[in-house]
């Protein structure tokens, strides 16, 4: 590290076509209104968007679609032209393709060129990570600003012919958990108006020996015939794991800097549910500070949840509050979490 | 389904729940693996066999799967 200050200069969130509430989703799955009922309890997310039309079953919108869209609204809000981004960082569990990158093609599509790209394979906390991967260029001084995005279309995993009633309970949250979006942020060494600073980010993984919290399979033209589930969730080990984790990265951070919990102004808690964000919200104990989530309209959307956290907090930041940010990847289990200060 | 042995068989193979009938009137807590996943899947097995609605409100006061029972065949 060389003692430069790193700045989040913007952030954008890309969502696709309108939000899908539970009434609108159990129609389409052919569930009754106890179904509904159960999702508003028990899971508590309102709704959320899918690149997905449910009439026809086809796809709407790409991850680059998205991601490009989210990009370039990030950039006009920093200021900043294409030209003046020195590399390009994007998280996602699901790529559009495996090659070429999804990150390349939003480059592209944005105009931006000749810069070094990166795409993590990641899951709910790649946005932390891509975040990170951005700290450690704009440490080193081998670049000044670079462009951070993260994303997640999850709609290819629905199977509008299921019959819900059949699924079993481990793919069955999986209908009603997640939500598809983009995201971006600009990161800088360079502050521009309206920026905060980092003042603590951090990624680990913890996941040895521990299996899996949750599954998304791929397949080709040599195992497309597999019965194993496309996407499971492990969402007992999830509900027991991700609250405890969850005040390890609040310690952890107020640690390190030095902060009481009476210092902090706003919190990004983990985007899980509606009902478990509420849960580990209230865990945590912060009583002063305001939670900013968006997992009751937009659902868990993986590696977009983070900027659409930022998104809703960074104006809320003026004047030298502060934030705390705690992300926790289930997957393979990853710890993450950030400060940020107003300026 | 209309008996309780309907009603265990029903558990056993559409929700993979190794109860008995001497399970059914412990608490929904006791029950290995129970939680609210099944207690949808249950609910959601029971109106497709029973053709008629459960509502929430209702299977939520219900303390054992007994109770389940009773409300999914009260007349």
């Amino acid at each position: 590290m060389t003692g430069r200050d790193v700045y989040i200069r913007s952030a954008a969130s890309a969502l696709p076509g309108p939000p899908l509430d539970n009434a609108a989703l159990a129609e389409r799955f052919g569930m009754d209104a106890l179904w509904q009922q159960w999702v508003d309890v028990f899971i508590g997310t309102a709704s959320r968007h899918l690149a997905l039309d449910l009439d026809s079953g086809k796809l709407t919108v790409s991850l680059a679609d998205l991601a490009e869209e989210a990009g370039r609204t990030a950039l006009d809000r920093a200021g900043l032209a294409p030209g003046q981004v020195d590399a390009v960082v994007l998280g996602t569990a699901t790529p559009d393709r495996l090659m070429p990158a999804t990150v390349n093609v939003v480059a592209d599509r944005l105009g931006i060129d000749g810069v070094r790209s990166f795409q993590l394979q990641s899951g709910c906390s790649g946005a932390v990570q891509a975040l990170d991967v951005a700290q450690q260029l704009l440490r080193s001084g081998s670049a000044r600003t670079v462009l951070v995005l993260g994303g997640d279309v999850i709609a290819r995993f629905y199977d509008l012919d299921t019959d819900l009633r059949a699924t079993a309970p481990a793919e069955l949250v999986n209908y009603v958990l997640f939500g598809d979006a983009a995201g971006a942020a600009v990161v800088s060494t360079e502050p521009g108006p309206g920026a905060v600073s980092v003042r603590a980010l951090f990624t680990r993984l913890v996941g040895l020996g521990r299996e899996p919290g949750a599954v998304l399979e791929w397949f080709g033209p040599a195992d497309r015939d597999s019965d194993r589930p496309a996407a499971t969730e492990d969402y007992k080990a999830i509900e027991k794991h991700v609250p405890a984790m969850a005040g390890e990265v609040l310690e952890e951070l107020l640690d390190g800097l030095g902060w009481a919990r009476e210092d902090v102004d706003l919190l990004l808690p983990p985007q899980l549910s509606g009902r478990m964000t509420r849960l580990i919200t209230e865990g945590l104990g912060l009583p002063d500070a305001e939670a900013v989530s968006c997992v009751d309209d937009a659902g868990n959307c993986g590696n977009a949840i983070v900027f659409l956290q930022l998104e809703r907090a960074l104006a809320r930041l003026a004047g030298g509050r502060r934030a705390v940010g705690i992300s926790i990847e289930s997957s393979k289990w990853l710890k993450a979490g950030f400060a940020l200060e107003g300026s | 389904m209309k008996t309780v042995d309907d009603f265990v068989t029903l558990l056993r193979d559409e929700l993979a729940l190794p109860v008995t009938a001497d399970d059914l009137g412990r608490g929904l807590d006791t029950v290995e693996s129970w939680d609210s996943v099944h207690l949808l899947a249950l609910c959601t097995v029971l109106e497709r066999e029973t053709g008629r609605s459960l509502p929430l409100a209702d299977v939520l006061e219900a303390s054992s799967l007994k109770d389940v029972y009773l409300l999914a065949v009260a007349p």
